[in-house]
């Protein structure tokens, strides 16, 4: 610090050290040419895991994993060993049996953490995707929208569109551009598939469910319908998942559902307590089954949101009307079928008298 | 029965204006920023967007709804067709050249047949029709409507500022001096003493026309039909020139007699407005539903900081001029009103596609004052770099062991390929010392050679067309 006042001029070093410095400080920072929608900096806050788990909660749950592992393996030990003891042949066979049983179990937890991997890779690209649409830039989204092709490609067959998006596509799009390229082409070709899935899975539980005879039943075909949906449906945007990672994707379904729902509740209660009114004259069963088609497409919606890369606008947003009038004309169909069945058997049975009574009459004359 | 038919014939003319059959757009645009080359792109565009799927952004395209576009006759049989035909041929012609600059007002129809989305409508008509009327006309026509709410006075206090600027001192001194030292309260016979008001206003038209002819800038002190007189050539409605006498401004100006030079001045300056300015604008601008207006930020950037300051003024005039408002149906039947604007920046294929964005960001500096007041009155605005034709290609090439995104055409002279690298395009608006320093050079490609059975390439075209008509193909 010195006392007295200084001034520097431009010929002086220090006022062009000063003025380097300066100038540094902008060109590191280049701002983007941020949209109107972006005009604000984006303030939202969010909290940070306010529950602090104490050192002892978290260590409850691996702790007891281990001391059952390693319980189980003790006593899966003592076991064999004793089966060896009484003959040799016994033990080797259980053996293994065992061994079998971990390497399979072993190759099943990989591909379910491999699963889970793919999730929440997709995740991320649909977070880098949705920032590149907020900003104006250029050239970024090119390698993550490829990323996202390769993995598609991986487990469906999208040559066609693939070819009608790089026909599209042009090097002076922008990253902006290139995505809505991507969402209207690819993306769009896959969310008609995924419906056609969905329709297709709500439609089939609506109709077993219809026509099940036992509650339990009702429960089992549910769930073996709508897992059966989620792995389709997420294996075609191409982040397959398996039984363990399906669980956690089940788990985010239902949980967005539960958020979502509210606010959808409102748009189809109008709609939905129409067809209810409908379902309700038809029979319970057939309104039950409606029911679960239309839960079961509510989920496999909430699965095409979660799985695809490029978020949905209002405008590309899968509707539930969309299935639900497949769903409601299945079902209506299988309750007409089976009433006409019933008419048109009571109808034969009639004619049949009448052809006998009148074979009698010949006789008789 | 004349009357009967005369009233069917405006009651279904209303309605179809009531079902939004008719869209008019209007194309502006200081002369030079290439309003010309952009409507015969947009006709271009719209009448090989059926069949073919290049327009991606434009979604009745996309979605196949467009099934027939022609071009039509308009009903307003007294205005010419734009020469499309003509400007096709001679920018695809073995030596292509672009189409000569608008000297007169024109008019384009289009028409075009789609499917019907809305799903109401759809139950009473499968196809349905859409007419998309555009104007041509010349650029420097639109300097005359800052006028229309500029009193005689106070046009001559604009222009008496305009010509004290240091950078037309050498151009408009001679006749500065002359017109200031004018006696404005001397009676004169306008008919004896016309000649000499005549050669006066020939003079600083004169002065002013050698002044735009080496720094291309535009201003009120110049009204549009001094540049372009049409017809009015030599009248003497355009024998007039601004009174620039701090003296004479300062005063009230009824003390002067009505036939005092003074009040000859004004009352020319009066009649150009009323009845030549007025006019064209009703005529032309009052039914106006969507526009675009197009700027030419390369040759900003190329000129220096006094000219981007003239420029962002005139702009600023100029679009305060248009009526806008939302549009709702009962305002639509009678007096419909812009309600979507688009402010495009035109040329874009002369600077490489990564740097779209500067330039966009560049050109919404000079327009977010009235952009703001704009959107404030409910109009959708929205600004792009476009361009109508495109003549380069980019390409990425190495320059000092980094790789530098350029374009790639045809030399504006030799006509050999070049590709270009124009500097860095700012993002900002600039300082006065940065303006000085900054280096950039955009110089224009010439015309590749470009197949007639084919649609112009564009940049953007497909956005353009989403924005100014995509949401009447319902």
């Amino acid at each position: 610090m010195s006392d007295k006042p200084v001034k520097f001029y431009s010929s002086d070093k220090a006022h062009q050290k000063a003025e380097k410095l300066f100038n540094q400080q902008f060109e590191d920072s280049q701002p983007l040419v941020r949209n109107k929608s972006d005009s604000a900096v984006d303030l939202s806050v969010s909290l940070i895991s306010t529950q602090q788990k104490s050192l002892l909660t978290k260590l409850f749950w691996p702790s007891l994993s281990a001391f059952v592992i390693f319980a189980a393996g003790y006593e899966a030990a003592i076991f064999i060993t004793s089966l060896y003891n009484q003959h040799w042949l016994l033990g080797g066979g259980i053996g293994f049996l065992g061994g079998v049983i971990v390497l399979s179990g072993a190759y099943s937890l990989y591909k379910g953490w491999r699963a889970r991997r793919r999730f929440k890779k997709r995740q991320l690209q649909k977070e880098t995707i949705s920032g590149l649409l907020r900003v104006n830039s250029y050239g970024q989204a090119d390698a993550v929208l490829r990323e996202v092709s390769d993995d598609i490609s991986s487990a469906a067959n999208i040559d066609k569109l693939k070819q009608d998006y790089d026909n599209r596509k042009q090097q002076i799009h922008n990253d902006q551009e290139l995505i809505q390229i991507y969402s209207s082409t690819i993306l769009k070709g896959l969310d008609s598939a995924a419906i056609d899935i969905v329709t297709k899975h709500a439609t089939e539980g609506a109709a077993m469910v219809a026509l099940s005879p036992l509650a339990a039943v009702d429960m089992a075909l549910v769930a073996w319908r709508s897992s059966k949906m989620i792995q389709q449906l997420s294996q075609l945007y191409g982040c397959p998942q398996t039984a363990l990672g399906r669980f956690e994707m089940t788990k985010r379904v239902f949980k967005n559902m539960m958020l979502a729902g509210a606010s959808e509740l409102v748009a189809d209660a109008g709609v939905e307590m129409l067809g209810k009114g409908l379902t309700a004259t038809i029979s319970t069963k057939a309104a039950q089954g409606i029911g679960v088609g239309l839960l079961i497409a509510r989920m496999g919606l909430q699965t095409m949101h979660l799985c695809r890369a490029v978020p949905y606008n209002s405008e590309t947003k899968p509707k539930l009307s969309q299935v639900r009038k497949s769903v409601l004309s299945k079902v209506i169909g299988l309750i007409k079928s089976a009433s006409s069945d019933k008419s048109n058997k009571q109808s034969e049975k009639v004619k049949q008298q009448e052809a006998l009574k009148q074979h009698n009459g010949y006789d008789n004359s | 029965m004349s009357w009967y038919k005369n009233a069917k014939s405006k009651a279904e003319h209303l309605v179809q204006r009531g079902l939004d059959k008719h869209v008019r757009v209007a194309v502006t645009g200081l002369s030079g920023a290439g309003k010309t080359a952009f409507i015969t792109s947009f006709i271009n565009q719209l009448l090989y967007a059926p069949g073919e799927e290049h327009l991606t952004f434009f979604a009745p395209c996309r979605e196949g709804r467009l099934l027939v576009s022609k071009l039509a006759l308009h009903e307003q049989l007294h205005i010419p067709a734009f020469d499309y035909l003509g400007s096709i041929k001679s920018i695809t012609a073995e030596d292509p050249s672009w189409p000569a600059s608008t000297r007169s007002t024109s008019q384009a129809n289009i028409q075009c047949r789609f499917m019907v989305k809305d799903k109401w409508l759809s139950q009473l008509t499968e196809n349905s029709f859409l007419t998309i009327e555009i104007l041509d006309y010349p650029g420097e026509w639109l300097l005359d409507l800052p006028l229309l709410s500029l009193s005689f006075k106070e046009w001559s206090q604009l222009c008496l500022q305009y010509l004290e600027s240091e950078r037309r001192k050498p151009f408009v001194s001679n006749v500065f001096d002359k017109l200031s030292q004018l006696q404005y309260n001397n009676v004169i016979d306008e008919a004896e003493q016309g000649e000499q008001l005549g050669e006066l206003a020939n003079e600083y038209k004169n002065a002013l026309h050698d002044y735009r002819k080496s720094y291309n800038d535009f201003s009120l002190a110049l009204p549009g039909r001094f540049l372009l007189p049409g017809e009015l050539k030599d009248s003497p409605a355009l024998s007039f020139f601004p009174v620039i006498s701090p003296d004479i401004l300062n005063l009230d100006w009824e003390q002067f007699e009505s036939h005092s030079v003074l009040k000859v001045l004004e009352r020319r300056y009066n009649y150009y407005q009323k009845h030549i300015i007025r006019p064209f604008f009703e005529e032309y601008f009052s039914k106006v539903d969507r526009q675009i207006v197009l700027l030419d930020t390369i040759a900003v950037l190329q000129s220096d900081y006094d000219s981007y300051q003239d420029l962002k003024e005139t702009i600023e005039r100029l679009l305060v001029g248009f009526s806008y408002g939302r549009s709702n149906w009962l305002k639509r039947l009678f007096s419909p009103s812009i309600d979507k604007l688009m402010i495009a920046t035109t040329k874009a294929d002369l600077v490489p596609p990564d740097q779209h964005a500067s330039l966009e960001s560049f050109m919404q500096k000079i327009v977010t004052q009235i952009k703001n007041e704009i959107g404030y009155d409910g109009v959708d605005v929205e600004t792009m770099a476009i361009a109508s034709v495109a003549t380069s290609v980019p390409v990425t090439t190495e320059h000092n062991g980094e790789q530098l995104l350029c374009v790639k055409g045809l030399d504006d002279k030799s006509g050999e390929s070049v590709i270009h690298y124009p500097g860095k395009v700012p993002a900002k608006t600039l300082s006065r010392e940065e303006w000085r320093r900054l280096t950039i050079d955009f110089s224009p490609f010439a015309l590749p050679e470009l197949n007639p059975d084919d649609s112009l390439p564009h940049i953007r075209m497909d956005k353009v067309l989403q924005f100014l008509i995509g949401d009447k193909f319902v």
